[in-house]
């Protein structure tokens, strides 16, 4: 037995095929990014969905057979598998049981396979003890034909669909929150009830045509102390209506204590659930940017109207800050982006993320450019430097862009004062103003104007100053007019954004025609 | 008033930077401010006119001869002082050339109405850079090179000189690039005192007194603006 049970997990754990088979379902089941579990998520929601139509309509009308079996023998049938593909990836028993004698070998003592098996089965049944397990298996039952009472289980299916929906996980979360204080009320609660049912049963059980049982009493106990009060069964004594009075009196002092409770609750994580929302959404999309701080650059930043804005969220650690961003209306959250556990929330991995430190302090800019570089190294930093002395230091944290607010607006005034004119050309090729905008063409090698002259893509009619090419990392002002272009060369340009677009566009058409 | 006289209010962190600038390319420079520390600083760093004043003050700023500056430049570390001041010069003074810096765009807009003649906004051109990096790596890369004389090729303005070879010419008829640089845009008197890229697409005519700026090595814009001295055309 001892043998053959090790020989077989021996056997699974080297058979590529198990293992692969096993990750498949693993992925199917729990990995979001993978796309058969959209196909089968679909899957499942549309089962739950037809199955407790099915029960609805079953009420008034008659079923044709076909789709009772469907309900009953299908819906249950992939309900069941998924169930148990559940319960076999939950935990890996060959790999437990091989560790387990591995670990005998080495320390030369007898090999305990009964412990390893008790163990792993014993997570395995800890698994099945979990509301969501239990929900699966109750979803399955209504499939046993004999007991028509368990078609009411189709309900639970319903309860499949919770998985789907993370506001309920929230939910839930925000309630375990609040244990204690619900905990205290329920059992205040309970002993309410009791002592009030078992009262009204003991004084008027003999009076009271409508109270037989015990159970009557504590049915009226629970019923007047929510207020809902169906007036089936009311008090006759004096004794009983007192204790009535008593009792309505605590029910609705504790139903507002509840009602305050969970919104005092709900309150606190508010702002922390809108901030999750907030991140789950700049998650989705494939190129963001996080800026960090909320000062007079990032307000100038903003003000660049033109940018097709990309997905971004700021980060600044003052509220009052975030306030007044907000109030600006932009997207921002109170959150410190030098700690790893912020940074790391964002998806790195499968979207171009860049971080923009654009505080007033460069210790912080510095810090926030090595905890996002340590997260992963394909983050794009642009840093602002304050202190020109720093410069090594932001360079040594591998910031891949610097930012001198400071130096930047000396040379600006220094050159208003020294050329006037000169100022007005190069701020307004600097800030790309209109008519001075120098934008750059990247010349893919299947691109309309590879090989071609320069001359003859007279880049003069096309109201364009053409400046240079970037080709190899160097860079060609000004080359002569036979100059060809290669592919893969970068060409600079200056012009209106209109005929920078045109001439994009015209030879963005060869490739076409091209082909 | 002299082109070359200069007038710094406050010697922080731009007024410094400015200040020895401006000294080493030979402008004579007076320095103005009402912190004895940066007044100290000055004056360690070598600068002869230093004055220390309460700017705040109408009677001492009235006390400068303020007529022989061609510009004063107003770039106190403290923003309140620095509106402050402006607004004094430009009451007392209705002629003054005026530049303020600025780091905000509240501030900005409080200068203008005091009256400077130009405000440059500390962040402005960097915040343009941030977009500009995510947009165009490469150009914003090259444009920098060029701003810093990096690569040896810088902007140039140059003042056509009376009986140039270009007085008269149409922009189209000379060829720039056989001098090795580029027409990036003119003040063209004619149209009036405007810059203009050569971008937008309108004919120029050149006549001497206007100001070209031009793109290329600083030793083909030497050559070029040697050569835009003589009569003839050499190229």
């Amino acid at each position: 037995m001892k043998e053959t049970l090790l020989s077989l997990a021996l056997f699974l754990n080297r058979s590529v095929r198990y293992q692969r088979i096993k990750q498949f379902a693993r992925d199917l089941l729990f990995d979001s990014n993978s796309p058969f579990k959209r196909y089968f998520d679909v899957m499942i929601i549309f089962l739950v969905i037809t199955s407790v139509f099915i029960l609805i309509y079953e009420v008034k009308n008659p079923v044709p057979e076909w789709l009772d079996n469907y309900d009953i023998y299908f819906v249950s049938v992939i309900f069941a598998i998924e169930y148990f593909l559940r319960l076999w990836v939950h935990n890996d028993l060959s790999k437990m049981i091989i560790s387990e004698y591995n670990d005998a070998k080495f320390l030369s003592r007898e090999f305990n396979l009964y412990g390893v098996l008790k163990e792993g089965l014993l997570s395995k049944l800890k698994y099945m003890l979990t509301p969501s397990a239990i929900v699966d298996l109750l979803a399955i039952l209504p499939a046993y034909r004999p007991l028509r009472v368990l078609r009411v289980f189709i309900l639970f299916r319903v309860f499949k669909l919770l998985r789907y929906t993370k506001s309920i996980n929230q939910f839930v979360d925000v309630l375990v929150n609040k244990k204690f204080e619900l905990l205290t009320l329920l059992f205040l609660l309970i002993f309410i009830v009791m002592t009030s049912g078992i009262a009204i049963y003991i004084l008027e059980a003999d009076k009271n045509q409508n109270i037989h049982t015990l159970f009557d009493g504590l049915y009226w106990a629970i019923v007047t102390i929510s207020t809902v009060g169906y007036g089936d069964i009311s008090p006759v004594t004096d004794i009983g209506r007192a204790i009535s009075i008593l009792i309505i009196v605590s029910g609705i002092a504790m139903i507002s204590f509840v009602t305050s409770v969970i919104v005092s609750a709900f309150s606190e994580r508010l702002t922390e659930l809108k901030e999750y929302r907030i991140i789950e959404q700049v998650n989705r999309s494939k190129e963001f940017l996080i800026i960090c701080g909320y000062g007079q650059l990032t307000k100038m930043f903003f003000r660049q109207n033109r940018m097709d804005m990309k997905e971004y969220v700021i980060l600044d650690t003052d509220e009052k800050r975030v306030e007044l961003a907000k109030k600006d209306g932009y997207t921002a959250i109170v959150d410190d982006a030098s700690s790893y556990t912020t940074l790391s929330q964002f998806d790195s991995t499968h979207a171009k993320m860049t971080v923009l430190c654009l505080t007033s302090s460069d210790v912080e800019n510095i810090y926030i450019t090595l905890n996002a570089k340590s997260i992963s190294s394909k983050i794009k930093v642009i840093a602002r430097v304050n202190d020109p002395a720093s410069i090594n230091k932001f360079k040594y944290a591998k910031a891949d862009e610097l930012l001198m607010p400071n130096m930047v607006a000396n040379t600006m005034i220094y050159t208003a004062i020294t050329q006037p004119t000169m100022y007005k050309a190069i701020h307004a090729i600097l800030t790309g103003k209109g008519i001075a905008n120098i934008d750059e063409i990247h010349v893919h090698h299947s691109h309309g104007i590879v090989h071609q002259k320069i001359k003859t893509l007279d880049f003069k009619s096309h109201k364009l100053l053409f400046i240079g090419i970037q080709r190899r990392g160097e860079f060609l002002f000004n080359p002569s007019e036979e100059e060809t272009i290669q592919p893969y060369d970068i060409l600079l340009v200056m012009g209106r954004k209109i005929s920078l677009e045109h001439f994009k566009q015209l030879h963005e058409k060869d490739i076409y025609v091209k082909k | 008033m002299s082109k070359n006289k200069i007038a710094i209010f406050g010697y922080g962190n731009h007024g410094k930077f400015i200040a020895q600038g401006l000294l080493k390319d030979g402008f004579e420079i007076t320095i103005i401010e009402s912190e004895k520390e940066y007044y100290k600083c000055a004056k360690s760093d070598g600068f002869e006119k230093v004055l220390l004043l309460d700017v705040t003050n109408d009677e001492a700023l009235k006390s400068v001869e303020i007529e022989i500056f061609s510009q004063l430049v107003c770039v106190m570390d403290d923003e309140h002082l620095n509106v402050f001041v402006t607004l004094s010069l430009r009451s007392l003074f209705k002629d003054a050339y005026i530049l303020s810096i600025s780091d905000s765009l509240n501030v900005t807009k409080k200068l203008k109405m005091a009256g400077a003649n130009k405000v440059i906004d500390l962040y402005e051109v960097s915040a343009n850079k941030i977009y500009n990096i995510l947009e165009k790596p490469v150009a914003t890369k090259i444009l920098e090179d060029f701003v810093n004389h990096r690569h040896g090729i810088t902007f140039r303005e140059m003042l056509i000189p009376p009986n140039s070879f270009l007085d008269g010419k149409m922009v189209d008829e000379i060829d720039f690039s056989a001098y090795g640089v580029l027409l990036v845009g003119l003040i063209d008197e004619e149209r009036g005192h405007y810059f203009e890229f050569m971008t937008a697409g309108l004919e120029h005519k050149l006549d001497s007194g206007d100001t070209m700026v031009c793109l290329g090595y600083s030793k083909d814009l030497n050559a070029f603006e040697a050569s835009i001295k003589l009569k003839e055309q050499t190229i």
